[in-house]
């Protein structure tokens, strides 16, 4: 098999895997090597589904002695097997890398042989990399649940970022799905990254040049979609994760119908990307708007609003807490307002320090007027917080999703938003009459 | 006070030659009506003013950038004078003299009509820079790497340090169509060239070909079909970028 079938074979099946960031990590170059790597991380291109390439994504092997039900690769599905040797591997990244088509690899494996003997290739080929051919590119690798925790200290040593997928976001999903892993499998290694990174950087503080345990951090990926679990739930194990195993990030996978099977959904089910969206949307304000994940979603609300980003969502339960005044709220404060991100609420705690901030000022700053307008006060202005609801309802709408052609968040896929019938839309309705009506029912609820 | 005049400057278009511009108009105390580059072909209604390129000016006027607006301001400035945009000489002067007034806090003004517009010509020289560290293409010719870009901005000197940095043992060769301009990497010695006409590369190897092949295999198959999402890849990779693109220079 040559390495062009090879590499077919293994990025097809490495595709699902979602990360492909390479941040986390500034390393400079140096004499006589190759390579460097960059905090904010590079997108090299972006592919049709408008996913971020970043790094070369490929499995080791796709020769897998687990039978995992949602996964492409499982012992039981027929389709074509490969394995790269680590020479080849080694050899085409640094092509890659040389014209710059890439940041670095991305190394994830099936099971082949048991966990243990998976994990020594993998580093066989980042052995090589690291060392004859002094890359000093960015790595990403997967450890395999079940591997040695030595063997996983040495894939940590010569990766920059690790990851562990947590597959499922329950133990009993993943008991239902996924027979051959446990919980416990998957959270073991997780633990021993977070801890091992956590006392290398204690080691580095004292010892600059001690060896570097997984730099840029570790990240885990979930599928969503193929289980029953609410957006809640989901959510809740997400800044549990970000707070027990401090972990860089966490993805989410729509659920792509692989294969025909009783314990998931029809294989005509539409990945739900609204809902992945959503999740995403909610992952930011955890991470960067100070948020808790009890205040985004709540037993009441279990489930995002398919027509509302949950900032905005979370504005309307909360008016009593709006106007903000712009020239004295908290930065906290200002973060809460829809159309105010990060870096404008910095800039706006700067600025008026100088000067009182009105509307033009606003603007100047990069905030989304059109939604902020109705939470705020400023120099001149007094908040259209009167005005009437219909006309906020209608600035506050997510626009993407009504959005013709946008595919990845049609409401039309169906079976996706069962919020919709509640709300008395029906598929059959165009998209500018489904939009009428969801604002109505949105401006009926504040 | 400063006078609202309306001589227009004429310059060589270097950054020195700004910097003397700027000294000419902070020491007549008046702002021109225009500032334009010798080579910029437009006859107007004003008075012009040549204004020579002196050293020892220039590298006053430099040297209080860092005294008089702080230690972000050299950057800054540097940054948002490689912008494509036709009045950037003007808006930095504007922005330059509100800085001599209120000292280091005008980077933070976000806000100020005469801060925003040299802010945003900051942000976008850095991230189209920064797009380029992605998105730039090179080619194997043997002796070299070579690349070819069409940037809106002259971002080469942006991109010097991160490709030096990242392939200090090749040799290579990054050519900016937009301004006809070349960086040079080679044996360790970095240096850019205006050129006349554009460079001719050597003809392409089959073992180029064959990389250039696997690549695009690839990039075909690493997208998930059911997610397709055209819009998107739109937002996120503009057509112009698509040129140089191995992968995407057949599609378009």
């Amino acid at each position: 098999m040559d390495l062009m079938q090879k590499l077919t074979i293994l990025a097809d099946s490495a595709k699902y895997d979602v990360a492909c960031t390479s941040s986390g990590v500034n390393r400079g170059g140096a004499h006589g090597s190759i390579g460097s790597a960059s905090a904010p991380g590079i997108c090299h291109t972006f592919s049709a589904d408008g996913r971020c390439v970043s790094l070369l994504k490929v499995l080791m092997t796709n020769v897998c002695t687990f039978d995992c039900a949602y996964c492409v690769n499982r012992r039981s599905n027929d389709v074509p097997r490969a394995a790269f040797t680590p020479q080849e591997l080694a050899d085409l990244t640094i092509q890659f890398y040389r014209r710059n088509y890439i940041e670095g690899l991305f190394l994830s494996s099936a099971v082949l042989v048991n966990p243990d003997y998976t994990t020594e290739q993998m580093i066989k080929a980042l052995e090589l990399l690291r060392g004859p051919y002094r890359f000093r590119g960015y790595i990403h690798a997967k450890a395999i649940p079940g591997a040695d925790p030595l063997l996983i200290q040495r894939l940590g040593i010569l990766a920059d970022r690790l990851s562990v997928n947590i597959e499922l976001p329950s133990a009993a999903s993943l008991d239902r799905l996924a027979p051959d892993k446990k919980k416990a499998s998957i959270l073991t290694p997780m633990k021993q990254i977070a801890v091992g990174h956590a006392q290398n950087r204690k080691e580095l503080a004292v010892y600059r040049n001690a060896p570097k345990f997984a730099p840029a951090g570790q990240s885990t990926q979930m599928i969503v979609g193929a289980t029953p679990e609410t957006d809640r739930q989901i959510l809740k194990l997400t800044e549990g994760l970000y707070h027990r195993y401090s972990l860089k990030r966490v993805f989410y996978s729509a659920y792509i119908p692989v294969s025909q099977d009783s314990r998931l959904p029809a294989l005509d089910t539409k990945p739900p990307l609204l809902r992945e969206h959503r999740l995403y949307q909610a992952d930011w304000l955890l991470r960067f708007y100070h948020f808790d994940a009890d205040e985004i979603l709540d037993d009441d609300n279990p489930n995002f609003d398919p027509f509302l980003d949950p900032k905005c969502n979370w504005a309307l339960h909360h008016l009593e807490q709006f106007p903000v005044d712009i020239n004295r709220a908290p930065l906290e404060m200002l973060l809460r307002v829809p159309g105010i991100g990060p870096k404008s609420a910095k800039r706006i705690v700067q600025a008026r320090r100088h000067s009182q901030l009105g509307l033009d000022e606003l603007k100047r700053i990069g905030v989304v007027l059109k939604r902020a307008q109705y939470f705020i006060v400023c120099k001149g202005f007094t908040s259209a917080h009167g005005t009437n609801r219909r006309a906020i309802a209608s600035a506050l709408i997510d626009p993407n999703v009504f959005t013709a052609h946008t595919e990845q968040l049609s409401l039309f896929s169906l079976g996706e938003t069962p919020q919709l019938s509640a709300a008395g839309i029906s598929p059959d309705l165009t998209l500018p009459q489904a939009k009428e009506a969801a604002i109505s029912c949105i401006a009926n609820r504040m | 006070m400063y006078r609202e005049s309306d001589v227009v400057y004429r310059y060589d278009g270097s950054f020195e030659g700004f910097l003397c511009c700027v000294f000419e108009s902070i020491s007549q105390k008046e702002i021109p009506f225009d500032i334009l580059p010798w080579d910029f072909a437009a006859t107007t209604l004003f008075s012009e003013k040549d204004i020579p390129t002196e050293i020892a000016k220039a590298t006053r006027v430099k040297s209080s950038f860092s005294k008089k607006l702080g230690k972000a301001a050299p950057t800054c400035i540097a940054h948002a004078f490689l912008s494509c945009h036709p009045q950037k000489e003007l808006l930095l002067l504007r922005f330059l003299i509100l800085g001599y007034a209120k000292g280091p806090a005008v980077l933070s003004m976000a806000g100020h009509p005469d801060v925003a517009p040299v802010l945003a010509m900051e942000k976008q020289v850095s991230s189209e820079a920064h797009q380029f560290t992605g998105f730039l293409r090179f080619c194997d010719y043997g002796e070299f790497l070579g690349s070819t870009i069409s940037p809106k901005n002259y971002v080469l000197p942006l991109l010097r340090l991160h490709f030096c940095q990242r392939y200090p043992s090749e040799n290579f060769l990054i050519y900016d169509q937009t301004h006809n301009a070349v960086l040079l990497y080679f044996n360790g010695v970095s240096e850019y060239l205006i050129l006349d006409k554009p460079p001719v590369f050597p003809a392409v190897s089959a073992e180029e070909q064959a990389y250039q092949t696997m690549w695009k295999q690839f990039y075909q198959t690493i997208s998930i079909s059911a997610r397709e999402n055209p819009r998107c890849r739109q937002t996120h990779c503009p057509k112009r970028y698509r040129v140089n693109m191995t992968e995407l220079a057949d599609e378009r």
